[in-house]
């Protein structure tokens, strides 16, 4: 059986779909602003920098070290992995798990990071539910059961209505998700209005590296350049390039 | 040679400087040139870029003892961002280009003691080292910075230039290797390492030299100094007494190649010529 078909008056699109879709991507572009000046320094220290910097060396040896002779690469597999006295063997680093309790900075962070992001969200939901009150918005493109219905149609009382037709506060969350892309496009990568990132850091813990990973990154590092092998690149050089003429154009061009 | 770089166009003066910075030139006396006339000229339409090229002028006049230009780049920069580390680290190279190492010396420490991660103030307080003579200590100090910077090629390469000029031909090569590793299609890096190679002698090095000399060849044909340098350490190999005749004829085979490309780029460029 098809199910009646509503037609929307058309000024709810003009007065009610456009306004909320504006609202929104305002409210987005506003909250990357504001976290940019919320902005706190992120001090690294020299240990932290040092150590990228090393792991950087490690991975670049497993991955390269075929251009450099044998020996080379034996001689710092042999710093790295040796077994008294290897880099990343031997070197552990206090381990200082970031909680919020012991660290301010950690603290002050999760608070800002809540006041721009989830505070807005929550406050303009409300609004946008108050003043679009009482009607339907638009039509969920696929067929939704009853159990959505208390959820997505929070203004109005008809219990024979499809539960794919939605209020607006509805279609404001719908935006807040669907202007991501809309934002990296606006904003370039890495901005404060897109919400579900900065959600799934509060998720992990930690918005910087952890110390914890140092000790464990070295282990992953060991074991992976214990595992690599040298396999010189420049075998059969000289055949490879004897193998044609050299190509000489260009080389003589003002 | 600097009238040829006078031009007249606001904009484009603009963008050449965008450019040298972007490329990393060192041609001072153009850049003088060209970043004292737009910053006298044309202040206001720089807008923010004016900050970037004070700099850029900043240290091209450095470079060409132009102190009196050189202090007001800096007089603005310090202006506009007080307490900045940036700006500190100028005023240090400035004081460097006076030969007041003592308080350029001291101008870094203070940097250094607000960010002990700085690297700009480290390396300049290196380059004293080096512009006062003081090898061995450059040496040592650089060795220092760069067990905590592992990472840095700039100060790699600085490095095995440092052990070259000492002679110390096995350390020069061990900054090459890093180099090599993190740029392995940078044929000049293969060529700088072949000659390293070359010069330490002995028939190992010497088979090592002739293979990174075809590497660098074959990552860029048109290398001439590796494509000498293959036959002169192939025709070494060749000459050497303790090779065996198998060896001895792949050698002279390398070597005759060799000779042919090098007679073949001498016609190109004769052809050249004639046009």
């Amino acid at each position: 059986m098809d199910e009646p078909e509503l037609l929307l008056d058309s000024n709810i699109r003009l007065w009610v779909v456009l306004p909320i879709v504006f609202i929104t991507f305002l409210v987005g572009v506003i909250r990357h602003y504001v976290s940019i000046l919320l902005q706190s320094d992120k001090k690294l220290t020299l240990e932290q920098v040092s150590d990228s910097q090393v792991l950087i060396r490690s991975r670049i040896l497993r991955e390269n070290g075929k251009y450099i002779p044998k020996q080379s690469f034996l001689m710092r597999k042999f710093y790295f992995n040796n077994q008294e006295d290897g880099f990343l063997k031997n070197t552990k680093r206090k381990v200082v798990p970031p909680s919020p309790m012991t660290d301010p900075s950690m603290l002050t962070d999760m608070m800002k990071g809540n006041v721009t992001n989830v505070l807005p969200m929550i406050l303009i939901g409300g609004w946008i539910n108050w003043t679009f009150s009482g009607f339907v918005t638009t039509k969920v493109p696929f067929p939704l059961t009853l159990r959505f219905k208390p959820m997505l149609q929070q203004g109005i009382e008809l219990l024979s209505l499809d539960a794919s037709w939605v209020s607006s506060a509805s279609w404001y969350f719908l935006n807040v998700f669907g202007l991501r892309s809309m934002y990296s496009l606006i904003l370039g990568q890495d901005n404060g209005a897109d919400q579900s990132r900065i959600m799934q850091e509060q998720m992990s813990g930690a918005a910087m590296a952890m110390p914890a990973d140092t000790n464990k990154a070295f282990k992953a590092e060991w074991e992976a350049l214990e595992l690599t092998d040298h396999q010189w690149a420049l075998e059969g050089v000289e055949e490879e390039l004897m193998s044609r003429e050299l190509d000489l154009d260009g080389m003589f061009s003002q | 040679m600097s009238k040829n770089v006078l031009i007249i166009v606001f904009t484009e003066m603009r963008d050449k400087l965008r450019k040298w910075r972007e490329d990393n030139h060192r041609n001072s006396e153009q850049i003088v040139d060209v970043g004292e006339e737009l910053i006298n000229e044309h202040a206001s339409k720089l807008g923010d870029d004016i900050w970037i090229i004070y700099e850029q002028v900043m240290i091209a006049a450095l470079d060409c003892s132009r102190d009196d230009l050189a202090w007001t780049c800096l007089q603005e920069l310090k202006r506009q961002f007080p307490g900045s580390q940036r700006v500190k680290r100028l005023a240090g190279m400035r004081l460097e280009a006076l030969e007041k190492y003592e308080d350029a010396s001291k101008q870094y420490d203070s940097i250094l003691q607000d960010d002990p991660t700085n690297t700009a103030a480290r390396k300049r307080k290196i380059s004293i080292l080096k512009a006062q003579g003081k090898s061995a200590e450059a040496i040592r100090e650089l060795n220092e910075y760069l067990e905590q910077f592992v990472g840095d090629q700039e100060a790699w390469h600085e490095l095995s230039e440092l052990y070259i000029n000492e002679h110390d031909y096995g350390k020069a090569a061990f900054c090459l290797e890093e180099l090599m590793m993190t740029n392995p299609h940078n044929h000049l890096y293969c060529e700088q390492y072949a000659e390293v190679k070359y010069t330490q002698g002995g028939l190992e090095n010497l088979e090592l030299s002739r293979k990174y000399f075809a590497q660098a060849l074959k990552l860029n044909n048109r290398n001439m100094r590796a494509l000498f340098g293959l036959y002169m350490s192939a025709s070494h190999i060749a000459a050497s007494p303790k090779v065996n005749a198998t060896v001895k004829k792949a050698n002279v085979k390398y070597a005759t190649w060799a000779t042919n490309q090098i007679n073949r780029a001498y016609q190109v460029s004769y052809a050249r010529c004639l046009l």
